[in-house]
């Protein structure tokens, strides 16, 4: 045995989670999502199956390939229209920085996109660059104004989030300056913890009276998301579709937070991909797939996981911390800032702190000028733009003339779970596992 | 004045029609046979004032900036919630989560509350002249919550900084809640607040509502400290 022999049981990263406990008497926290090392079954256990002789591809970049989006066709008389299916997700002013909150709203409209508000509200700025905006009720409830909502294309109803299913918000004292702790009604600098249920409902057939209470304040106008945290999907997806849901967002186990108990974001609920396949199968079992609209979020990096999402079963998806890193989260710039959170690049999660070294994720003056809202902006709709080239040119490589065409059947499992989780026969075999 | 019969209108109708009144600044309108139904006026937004003949449902006035609904029988759950501003009173009793999330306005509820009364108040003023169930006040953050009668357990757990008054017994108080006695400056400004609220025969129904005690947060757990661990404990 190796002198140096570490534990496999033991690691480093345990040894440490443990002195911290003892030192601090309090669990981790975080922000970013998951770190665990190991894996489970991703998009990346799939792959595209082309065009070959069987089909037949469209020309890349000459051929149309519709990439419009159209979500809240149920009930609402105005659905939204969107020009791609990729989305910026709800993060709230509080845990993101002005600027970053621009920038996300802007970058989003000039690609034709949406994005949605978050935990505290709507911001002025927010709504006057946004062409597409979502605002989410969430059970916090901080900062809610009807007249924002009613200026909003869509509300989004948030029971839970991939990140910490079945808890609150948190905001620590660092972040609640005296801005946000206006926008949210609350004493400055105190640890937020936001309630983890509505103030005024429990259960699903609460939901239901719920639903019908945003609809009669929007005038039928809008269309009514319920976003979960995907835990219970099967069950949850159905719950949400009979409460009268026009879109159920559903955000998977990788989906980012700006604060949250590690052990959530490492221990609770269920992957991205098989949040998706659950998705679907709940929808298709009460017989409401393509009626009501399905949208994935939780660790989406690029277009090739968007467009496996939409294979199978997904409208469109949610991007948060890829927009982020779009906005240079944990990039090489402002070393000495990383240092001083005792982080570097490539290896940030340390968004709880408020000290963001790039501006997003801080409510500090000096380092939100560091994220430009121009600049900003226009990353983002590159990386919009970007996505969505990667997903149209997969498309058109199965033969789709719409990106929303894709199918399970235009993919092939590399791996046995994803198989069995996917109902996609195993490359080099035409065997569905599991079934 | 204007009557409308909810029993001949869907919600829908009767919330349109309600809200084209109040635009057109039609002072009162009454809703005969409410039935119990739920989100009645929701989401009113200019001063006027509804009447509801009977007893409502969920959510009734959700939602509401500026408009003032008087409520003739009882309430369901998440009345007048998330408000900005207006007034409410029920004339009997408020069922869970009352006032919840209000962020001003006044609500006025005659009879009892049930569970959660102004669970995160974010502003506003809240008065009961009965009893409230249990976990009033929870996590309530801004405004007054007025409590004639006795409070259930649990009273204003994990607060932050709602300012909480109760006339009566308070079966348990919630997770740092702190009581103490009224300062006289305090009485009387509880005193003219329910001069103005509530009819003489009302507050004579709880003669125990002379003897007020205020509830605040004991503000330990605003920030995380390992001393408290036991607080803590209970709370997360
Ligand atoms: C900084 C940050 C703040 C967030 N704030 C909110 C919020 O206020 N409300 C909410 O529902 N979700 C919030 N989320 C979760 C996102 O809406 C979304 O579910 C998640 O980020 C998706 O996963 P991804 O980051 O891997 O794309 C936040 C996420 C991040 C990274
Ligand atoms: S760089 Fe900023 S946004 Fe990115 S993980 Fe670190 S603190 Fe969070």
């Amino acid at each position: 045995m190796a002198h140096l022999q570490q534990s496999a049981i033991f690691t480093p990263g345990v040894v440490e989670s443990i002195q911290h406990k003892a030192q601090t008497g309090l669990y981790e926290m975080r922000g970013f999502g998951t770190l665990r090392q190991r894996r489970w079954a991703t998009f990346d256990d799939l792959t595209f199956l082309p065009c070959s002789l069987t089909r037949i591809p469209l020309e890349g970049y000459r051929e149309k390939c519709s990439t419009k989006t159209l979500l809240g066709t149920r009930y609402a008389k105005k659905p939204i229209e969107l020009d791609i299916p990729v989305m910026i997700t709800g993060m709230s002013w509080g845990a993101l920085s002005y600027n970053a909150k621009v920038a996300l709203a802007k970058g989003a409209a000039a690609a034709g996109s949406s994005n949605t508000t978050g935990d505290g509200g709507m911001l002025q700025a927010e709504r006057e660059n946004s062409r597409t905006l979502i605002y989410e009720v969430l059970p916090s409830r901080y900062g809610i104004n009807i007249h924002h909502m009613r200026m909003a294309d869509a509300i989004e109803l948030t029971i839970g989030q991939g990140a910490k299913p079945g808890t609150g918000g948190l905001l620590l004292g660092s972040k609640v300056s005296n801005r946000i702790a206006e926008q949210r009604d609350l004493p400055i600098g105190v640890d937020q913890r936001s309630p983890a249920r509505h103030p005024d409902m429990l259960g699903p057939d609460d939901m239901i009276i719920k639903v019908e209470e945003l609809r009669e304040a929007t005038d039928w106008q809008v269309p009514i998301f319920i976003k979960i945290g995907a835990s219970r999907v099967f069950d949850d997806v159905k719950l949400a579709a009979k409460a009268g849901a026009d879109v159920i967002v559903v955000d998977g186990m990788e989906g980012g937070t700006g604060a949250s108990p590690s052990i959530f974001q490492e221990h609770t609920g269920i992957p991205t991909l098989g949040a998706v396949c659950e998705a679907r199968l709940a929808l298709e079992d009460c017989g409401l797939y393509g009626e009501v609209q399905l949208i994935i979020a939780g660790g989406i990096r690029d277009g090739v996981d968007a467009a496996k999402a939409i294979a199978l079963g997904a409208d469109a998806v949610y991007i948060g911390t890829a927009a982020l890193i779009g906005l240079n989260c944990n990039k090489p710039l402002y070393l000495e800032d990383y240092e001083a959170l005792g982080t570097a690049p490539y290896a940030c999660h340390h968004c709880h702190t408020g000290r963001c070294p790039v501006g997003i994720t801080t409510q500090d003056p000096e380092l939100m000028q560091r994220l430009d809202i121009d600049a900003g902006a226009e990353r983002i709709q590159n990386l919009l733009h970007a996505m969505t080239l990667e997903i149209q040119m997969l498309a058109r490589s199965c033969g789709k003339s719409d990106v929303h065409h894709l199918e399970p059947e235009d993919m092939a499992a590399l791996t046995m779970e994803a198989s069995a989780i996917c109902g996609i026969p195993l490359a080099g075999t035409r065997k569905v596992f599991g079934r | 004045m204007t009557q409308l019969n909810a029993a001949d209108l869907s919600t829908r109708e009767l919330n349109s029609r309600l809200r084209d009144l109040v635009a057109r600044d039609d002072a009162e309108i009454h809703v005969e046979n409410p039935g119990a139904r739920h989100n009645l006026a929701v989401a009113m937004l200019k001063s006027g004032k509804i009447r509801f003949r009977g007893s409502v449902g969920y959510y009734c006035g959700g939602l509401a900036d500026g408009i003032s609904i008087e409520i003739d029988g009882s309430a369901g759950w998440g009345l007048a919630e998330s408000m900005l501003g207006g007034t409410f009173r029920v004339h009997g009793n408020a069922g869970n989560g009352a006032a919840a999330a209000i962020r001003g306005g006044t609500v006025v509820i005659e009879g009892d509350a049930a569970a959660r009364l102004g669970v995160s108040m974010k502003g506003g003023t809240v008065i009961v002249a009965g009893d409230c169930g249990y976990m009033a006040g929870f996590m309530g953050q801004k405004g007054v919550l007025v409590v004639c009668g006795n409070a259930g357990d649990a009273f204003a757990d994990s607060l932050y900084a709602t300012e909480c008054y109760v006339g009566g017994e308070i079966k348990s108080l919630g997770t740092d809640a702190v009581a103490s006695e009224v300062t006289d400056e305090e009485a009387a400004a509880l005193e003219s607040l329910l001069a103005a609220n509530l009819a003489p025969e009302l507050r004579a129904l709880k003669p125990q509502a002379r003897r007020f005690r205020k509830v605040v947060a004991g503000r330990k757990l605003w920030n995380f400290d390992k001393r408290e661990w036991k607080i803590w404990r209970e709370a997360l």
